[in-house]
């Protein structure tokens, strides 16, 4: 067909189809015209997809996953870019605004699959905070969801199972690799290192400092410890921080299991099946603790903490105002007695294993945090507390005041933080049989790179690197008598998150065929060095059903090619069997 | 224990400037004018104190709005590491294809010491000029660049190529190569502070003025060129800036030269106070 509108031939001059089409005439003949309107609408509708991450500064391996997904999504036809913000922005994007396509990012998980429950439950899909960032809504998994948090033992293993293989199915988000968490030590100044997590409450315990060591000196690469110390922020931090370090929790969980910790005496067993509680405890405070202001901590606090963590406006304001952090923790938890000053009975809504993530939430004084309220409340008049974004989430919280084994000394803004050794805390105690801090100051120094954290500990500049080193650095760690090199499997796991409020990863089959663009075999060689484990779930090994196990590849979401090559033929084809259409330029359509 | 790095870098930094500016002054100024200057710096002290002090203000502006800077940003900024990629892709790596340890190795010096001394040594030079015009317009200059770069930090929100392509850039990066000089450059920077690229405006200031004042320096004409010329290179190599922040602060560096050549008279506010306040009494004369 001749399509040359300009040729005098056609039979229409090409001014006349002009001034047809001005005028809103529509020439049936003029099949030029429509193929060039509809070419612009190609353009216009051609799916466009953005990957948010965070910078190299902040996670270099990230943004090369995230590098890999934009090559692998404009071969299959998708117009795809990379919106790259700021560790604190990234997650204010994906937590609170929820404004995201897709997102390469770390999990910080749990110790208990529980964390599932916060990530998962279309109960909070609407919520801003760590509780379903994905917008993920499927009643049959929140019933699977809720089956777990209420069973215990074979039985939960086995409904966990279930909950993991149509996690795979249903891909809200796509978990790649678990991390090898690896740090650099040195010895000659502390002894006692261990491959404990430094963020956990026994992280900086048992160290023996030298002779005239007074303080120890720690490097972090992340600088918004520095200026935030909020327990509830969802933004400053990924896992606990140093949060575990200045509040103590009633429990703290090590290697894997429950220790008593503020509570001297924790009683959890599974309730009666006629009772109102899937699970009760009895706690017992230990005697004589203190918050830093010297106030006692007494089990009014914790009941206070445990209402708190329900509405951060207690009730105050015109709606409930859930904080965007331990959202999980404080649903398992159904009713707090206060018996006495040390005594307190709960009752869970989760059995005796999933109930125990709940004994973990960092214990605030109630006195501190209702004046916080209070004074929130009287200076507006009508009282407003929007969820996850209001001032008593977001505030820096500088000083804190916990019950810790450390306390807050001073900080400097992107320079460092200083916390010192709190002498009343228990563990300090004789009769107490836990690690006590040997050190009298804690300073985490900010220090933005692996490479140069790895080369002052080296130079005897610092003392250990508590962030995670990058993998990319490993190569630098010298090999020296002075110098120990801790590495540790994580909890935490890189993951791809999908938006499934939004087209087009509100189809499920859309966020598999995604999933299936990468290969996470692969990216473990080549960008992790070798130094992670592929995973096709998000939870460690023991859970994870053999259908479910890595044999090379993922098994519910296998990667469409082979060592990291994309067969975009393939995946081109799978994208068209679920619906999506090309352009003849190739271009995938919304 | 942060500081400690930093002066250390600091004092490293300062002996090699100090050595570097001290052969400079010897072989470009030379005797005849540094023994004038010695005569004549209290006038062209009072000459140039008003410029001297707007710099100084702007650098202190510097100073506050690297705390201040990221939240006003937040509310205003757009971001724009997309874009810039976008718009030239992958067009740093080329600089990969040539690299090599001594090419590293000098940009590395070039970037933190040759800019350094670039920015430090017309200083010395202008104000050993007993016409302290050039002098008042660099430090002018300097001023332009750096309240024009920052408003645009506080508008743009840009990563460089270090940011994205970290695997491609791992060879030549900076702070992989030499850890030490992030202390430095985070002192004085933000890593979303990309656009424009304000090594490359400074140090082409630097090279358009010399090109000015070659008649003067004649000597230093070329020295100038081939260091401003590298320090916008290494910021491409060493994968900090983007091609655009670099064209953008070649721009900048026009703009700012042209702006201080329209600002800064040919005499100073001292002088001109002094031929007011001796007019004026001529009138008082006349009437």
């Amino acid at each position: 067909m001749n399509c040359d509108s300009t040729d005098p031939g056609d039979g229409v001059s090409r001014r006349a189809v002009l001034a047809a089409g001005a005028t809103g005439l529509v020439l049936p003949t003029s099949g030029c015209v429509d193929r060039v309107e509809s070419a612009v609408d190609q353009e216009m509708d051609r799916l466009a997809l953005s990957i948010t991450t965070v910078p190299a500064d902040g996670d270099r391996e990230a943004v090369r996953i995230a590098r890999e997904l934009e090559a692998n999504l404009e071969d299959v036809g998708v117009d795809a870019s990379i919106d790259m913000r700021s560790r604190s922005e990234f997650l204010e994007t994906i937590l609170i605004d929820r404004d995201f396509d897709l997102y390469v990012g770390r999990h910080p998980a749990g110790f208990d699959p529980d964390f599932l429950y916060e990530a998962l439950h279309s109960a909070y899909a609407n919520e801003a905070g760590w509780q379903n960032p994905f917008g993920f809504a499927n009643i049959p998994f929140d019933d699977a969801l809720e089956a777990q948090r209420r069973a215990d033992g074979d039985e939960r293993e086995a409904i966990v199972a279930d909950l993991l293989e149509t996690l795979a199915e249903e891909k809200p988000f796509d978990p790649i690799c678990f991390p090898e968490e690896h740090r650099v030590a040195r010895t000659d100044r502390f002894e006692g290192w261990s491959a404990d997590h430094p963020e956990s409450r026994h992280g900086y315990l048992g160290l023996e400092p030298a002779e005239n060591v007074d303080r120890l000196r720690v490097l972090v690469t992340d600088s918004r410890i520095s200026r935030n110390l909020n327990p509830l922020s969802a933004t400053l931090r990924e896992r606990g921080s140093t949060i575990d370090l200045v509040y103590d929790s009633l429990a703290t969980e090590h290697d894997g299991e429950l220790v008593p910790w503020l509570a001297e005496d924790v009683t959890l067993e599974r309730a009666d099946a006629d009772d109102d509680h899937v699970a009760r405890a009895r706690i017992t405070l230990r005697e004589d603790c203190r918050f830093h202001d010297d106030e006692p901590v007494r089990a009014e606090d914790v009941a206070f903490t445990y209402r708190f963590l329900e509405d951060t406006s207690l009730g105050r304001a015109e709606f409930e105002s859930p904080p965007p952090r331990y959202r999980g923790h404080a649903t398992a938890v159904d009713t707090v007695d206060v018996e006495d000053d040390r005594e307190l009975r709960l009752g869970f809504a989760a059995g005796v294993e999933a109930a125990r993530r709940a004994l973990t939430v960092p214990i605030l004084p109630a006195h501190r945090w209702r004046d916080q309220i209070r004074s929130r409340a009287e200076d507006t008049t009508s009282f407003t507390a929007t969820q996850g974004e209001w001032g008593l989430v977001t505030m820096d919280n500088v000083p804190p005041v916990g019950s810790g084994p450390f306390r807050f000394e001073s900080n400097s803004e992107r320079e460092h933080l200083t916390l010192e050794r709190f002498d009343d805390h228990f563990t300090r105690r004789e009769d107490v049989d836990l690690p006590a801090v040997g050190v009298e100051q804690l300073q985490f120094g900010i220090d933005p790179g692996s490479a140069s954290s790895i080369e002052r500990v080296a130079n005897d500049g610092a003392d250990f690197t508590a962030s995670m080193l990058e993998a990319h650095a490993l190569d630098s760690v010298p090999d020296e008598p002075d110098v120990d090199h801790l590495a540790a499997p994580s909890r935490t796991f890189y993951h791809v998150g999908y938006n499934t409020r939004a087209e087009p990863f509100s189809n499920p089959h859309a966020r598999r065929i995604v999933s299936r663009l990468l290969d996470p075999s692969w990216i473990v060689d080549a960008i992790f060095d070798g130094h992670a484990t592929p995973t096709a779930a998000p939870l460690p090994e023991e859970w994870v059903p053999d259908e479910l196990g890595w044999d090379g590849q993922d098994p519910a979401t296998p990667f469409f090619g082979s060592d990291g090559d994309l067969d975009v033929e393939t995946a081109r084809a799978a994208l068209e069997s679920a619906g999506y259409q090309y352009d003849d330029q190739g271009r995938l359509r919304l | 224990m942060y500081a400690e790095v930093l002066t250390q870098v600091l004092t490293q930094v300062a002996a090699v400037v100090a050595f570097l500016l001290v052969v400079s002054v010897a072989a470009f100024v030379g005797r005849e004018r540094l023994v004038a200057t010695v005569r004549e710096w209290r006038p062209r002290v009072r000459a140039s104190a008003p410029a001297f002090a707007v710099l100084l203000v702007v650098l202190w502006l510097n100073r506050v709005m690297r705390q201040a800077g990221p939240g006003i940003s937040e509310r205003i900024g757009v971001h724009m590491t997309e874009t810039f990629y976008d718009l030239e892709g992958e067009f740093v790596l080329v600089f990969q294809s040539i690299a090599t340890g001594e090419l590293t190795a000098y940009f590395s010096f070039i970037y933190v010491y040759g800019y350094a001394f670039l920015l430090i040594f017309p200083g010395i030079a202008y104000f050993a000029l007993s016409d302290t015009r050039a002098f008042r317009r660099l430090l002018t200059a300097y001023s332009l660049n750096y309240v024009i770069g920052l408003a645009f930090y506080l508008l743009v929100i840009a990563y460089g190529p270090r940011n994205v392509m970290p695997e491609e850039l791992t060879v030549t990066m900076l702070y992989d190569n030499s850890p030490e000089y992030q202390h430095l450059t985070r002192e004085v920077n933000r890593n979303t502070n990309v656009f424009p690229s304000l090594h490359t405006s400074l140090a082409a200031t630097v090279g358009i003025f010399a090109y000015e004042t070659r008649s003067s320096y004649p000597k230093w004409f070329p020295i100038a060129v081939v260091l401003a010329v590298s320090v916008a290179l290494s910021t491409m190599y060493l994968g900090i800036h983007w091609a655009i922040d670099v064209v953008a602060g070649l721009a900048l560096a026009v703009g700012s030269v042209w702006l201080s050549n329209v600002l800064v008279g040919r005499r100073s506010i001292a002088e001109l106070r002094r031929d007011v306040a001796r007019r004026l009494p001529d009138r008082d004369d006349r009437e």
